[in-house]
């Protein structure tokens, strides 16, 4: 087997983010971005795959905005080498775009015949990359995968369905998608981090790749984001001077107009 | 070979400081920090005197993420009832050499942990240093998880609870008569409305304590400084006040916000952030064994940290410390010899600064802020009755002195007199 590349995301930690109670909209600014939780389950699966298969490589393959900051963290967890893309333009790049970003990264970084990307992303959650990724690379395209094992020079994959699992064999070159299922992700150790330090974090750009800005366009625009409406009553029963005898008998009378008693 | 020269375990003013100081001398450096992020789970009340780290780094106010230079100092007695303040603003607070500054940890450890960073040391986070590893009896390094890691000398900057201070045979397990507990949270209101109801310019910030009813009248006192779109307000208890206490901790605190002195200061505000964190307290007595073979004890780990009743005095000497046990360091690298021949430098340099110097000096004030129960009730009582005799007019007048005089005796003239003699020794 030639190289892997296993796909990841650089995202906004959530918990982090804050909602304006009264907009609704989200309050970035504390949360700070780190690898999508997923795809440290995949790129796991992708060192173990490497493993197993006696693949020359494993490399992490990203792009968006700030991912040079992803490259020591995505080191720490086992890959060779990363290659990453960043560029301001990319802050408004849906699925098509992505994943016309990384085909193109793959494409240049070359020798690459297994791809894995974790079924959805922890931010926007489209669950179209790694299958978008597939049909530009012209390679098969297989999703839900829990499992994955090396038979002689084809690839058995379980992927898992609502009742039940289906057993798939296939031939790379090929495009995987995993759920979290696919590997457990171990917490980088103290040398997996010191080592990270030691390996190429390569830098693409999107004229190095043959992409014009214009071809990252996104298709679609996204207008808001709002937190689901809080149902909250906010009242309050002990407002100045309430001994907590009547706080406690209003409480009481409130949970039960409401049905909760 | 060992893999560094040092290890460095926290990554907090003291560690970074350490660090930052063996790396610009040219030595291998590793320093392991356990919080999710450098500075996330640290914690303190917020005002860092400059003195400390103005000596690395000169002008370090310009480019670190302070808050604001303190430029007003203000103390409030407050009871129930009555809150009496008294205010100090002076272009002497400005000064560069003793000026201080409100810092919130989350923002200046980064900063002062990349420049170690910079400076060439190997800072990973998050990962605990879980144990010491040993030849025999001689200390070589750092257990973390699976891997161990050997250096020449191994820093212990892990903070007022040091488990490897106890491993290392240097410190017993803290006793609660060591530790005070302090608890804070963040509120946030726009810059401007800081400003203005605070009486500040941009950049310039307050800090005002609080004795009394914030403590719930037991050993303790509040705190509050102002950031830059965001206040700290806080209390310090002592352990033993703490379970004499009829109100919890949680309780004091939001009692606290609320008093009729700090509500309409936090008015509309959002607390944005709550956090408690142990205070060492035990003063000169408490000090551990601060030096042995291939291993040091700096900052918090070491207890250099002074709290005086209303306020907790622990950034600068943690600072000072890294820097006096990186000199001591590079001396021992220079000379090949990490055993406690050269390392118990470290205490004789800390010995001669003002580390060492300071807990001598106040070594008292332990024992006179835990039994001198007067300075959170009688005291605040008092001034609150003294001065609502002078201000409450409600017919004829009497003559000032003959107000006051009975209050006084009512609070005791002689252990006033006593209180601020054995104050004045200890503070
Ligand atoms: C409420 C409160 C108010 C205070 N107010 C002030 C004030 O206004 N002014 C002032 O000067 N001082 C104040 N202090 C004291 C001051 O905060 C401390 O003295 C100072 O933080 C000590 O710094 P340090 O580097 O020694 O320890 P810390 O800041 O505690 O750093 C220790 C670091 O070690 C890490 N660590 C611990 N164990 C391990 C491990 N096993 N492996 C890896 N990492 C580990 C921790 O995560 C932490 O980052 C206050 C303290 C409190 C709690």
């Amino acid at each position: 087997m030639k190289k892997i590349a296993v796909c990841y995301k650089w995202v906004l930690s959530d918990t982090d983010i804050r909602v304006n109670e009264k907009s609704r909209e989200l309050d970035l600014e504390k949360s700070k971005p780190q690898v999508s939780e997923y795809d440290r389950n995949t790129l796991a699966a992708g060192v173990a795959l490497k493993a197993q298969a006696g693949a020359s490589a494993v490399v992490g393959v990203t792009c968006g905005t700030v991912t040079e900051g992803s490259s020591k963290d995505a080191l720490s967890r086992g890959p060779d080498a990363v290659y990453y893309l960043d560029d301001a333009v990319m802050a408004s790049a849906d699925s098509s775009t992505t994943s016309k970003v990384l085909a193109a990264m793959i494409k240049n970084i070359g020798d690459v015949d297994v791809i894995l990307c974790s079924e959805a992303s922890s931010d926007e959650f489209a669950q179209q990359t790694g299958p978008r990724l597939a049909a530009l690379l012209g390679y098969p395209s297989v999703s839900g995968v829990a499992a994955i094992s090396v038979a002689g020079d084809s690839l058995t994959l379980d992927r898992k369905m609502a009742d039940g699992t289906e057993v798939v064999s296939v031939k790379p070159p090929v495009v995987i998608s995993t759920v979290p299922e696919v590997k457990d992700a171990p917490i980088p150790s103290v040398k997996d981090i010191l080592g990270a330090k030691k390996k190429p974090a390569n830098a693409l750009t999107l004229a190095g790749i043959g992409l014009s800005a214009d071809a990252v366009k996104p298709l679609f625009t996204i207008n808001s984001v709002l937190a689901p409406e809080s149902k909250r009553k906010v009242v309050r029963l002990n407002p100045e001077g309430t001994s907590i005898d009547d706080a406690a008998k209003a409480l009481i009378k409130q949970l039960s107009t409401d049905g909760i008693l | 070979m060992a893999d560094y020269d040092a290890i460095v375990v926290g990554a907090g003013l003291s560690g970074s400081t350490a660090a930052y100081c063996m790396a610009k001398a040219g030595l291998s450096v590793l320093v392991i920090e356990r919080g999710e992020a450098v500075g996330s789970k640290n914690v303190t009340g917020g005002r860092l005197y400059s003195h400390s780290l103005e000596k690395i780094f000169p002008g370090f106010a310009d480019s670190a993420p302070v808050e604001r230079k303190i430029v007003k100092e203000r103390i409030s007695m407050m009871t129930a009832e009555s809150c009496f303040t008294v205010e100090f603003a002076s272009d002497r607070l400005k000064n560069p050499a003793s000026a201080s500054y409100s810092v919130m940890r989350a923002n200046f450890d980064p900063w002062l942990a990349a420049k170690a960073e910079e400076a060439g040391c190997d800072v990973v986070c998050p990962a605990v240093a879980d144990d010491l590893l040993r030849d025999g009896d001689k200390i070589i390094g750092i257990r973390a998880g699976e891997d161990e890691l050997t250096s020449d000398v191994v820093l212990l900057a892990d903070g007022v609870n040091s488990l490897l201070g106890q491993k290392a045979g240097m410190k017993e397990e803290l006793s609660p008569h060591q530790v005070a507990v302090g608890c804070k949270e963040i509120v946030e209101l726009p810059k401007g409305a800081i400003n203005e109801r605070f009486g500040l310019n941009d950049g310039e910030g307050v800090a005002h304590l609080f004795a009394g009813t914030p403590s719930n009248a037991l050993v303790g006192g509040g705190f509050l400084y102002t950031n830059k779109d965001t206040v700290s307000i806080g209390l310090v208890m002592t352990v033993g006040g703490l379970t004499t206490s009829s109100l919890r901790l949680p309780d004091l605190m939001e009692a606290f916000r609320e008093s009729a002195p700090v509500k309409p200061l936090l008015a509309g505000g959002t607390v944005v952030e709550y956090a408690a964190h142990l205070v060492p307290e035990g003063g000169l007595r408490m000090i551990p064994t601060l030096s042995r073979d291939n291993v040091l004890l700096l900052g918090d780990a070491a207890g250099f940290c002074l709290n005086l009743a209303y306020t907790v005095r622990g950034m600068d000497y943690a600072i000072a410390s890294g820097q006096l046990a990186a000199e001591t360091v590079i001396e021992a690298r220079e000379k090949n010899d990490f055993s406690n021949a050269v390392l118990s430098g470290y205490v004789s340099r800390l010995e001669k600064s003002y580390v060492l110097k300071d807990m001598k000096t106040h070594k008292h004030a332990p024992a006179f802020i835990e039994h001198t129960k007067r300075l959170y009730k009688a005291y605040p009582e008092l001034a609150a009755n003294v001065l609502a005799d002078i201000f409450t007019v409600s017919g004829p007048s009497r003559l000032i002195i003959r107000k006051t005089l009975p209050k006084i005796f009512k609070a005791g003239p002689f252990g006033l007199l006593m209180d601020g003699l054995k104050g004045s020794r200890a503070l």
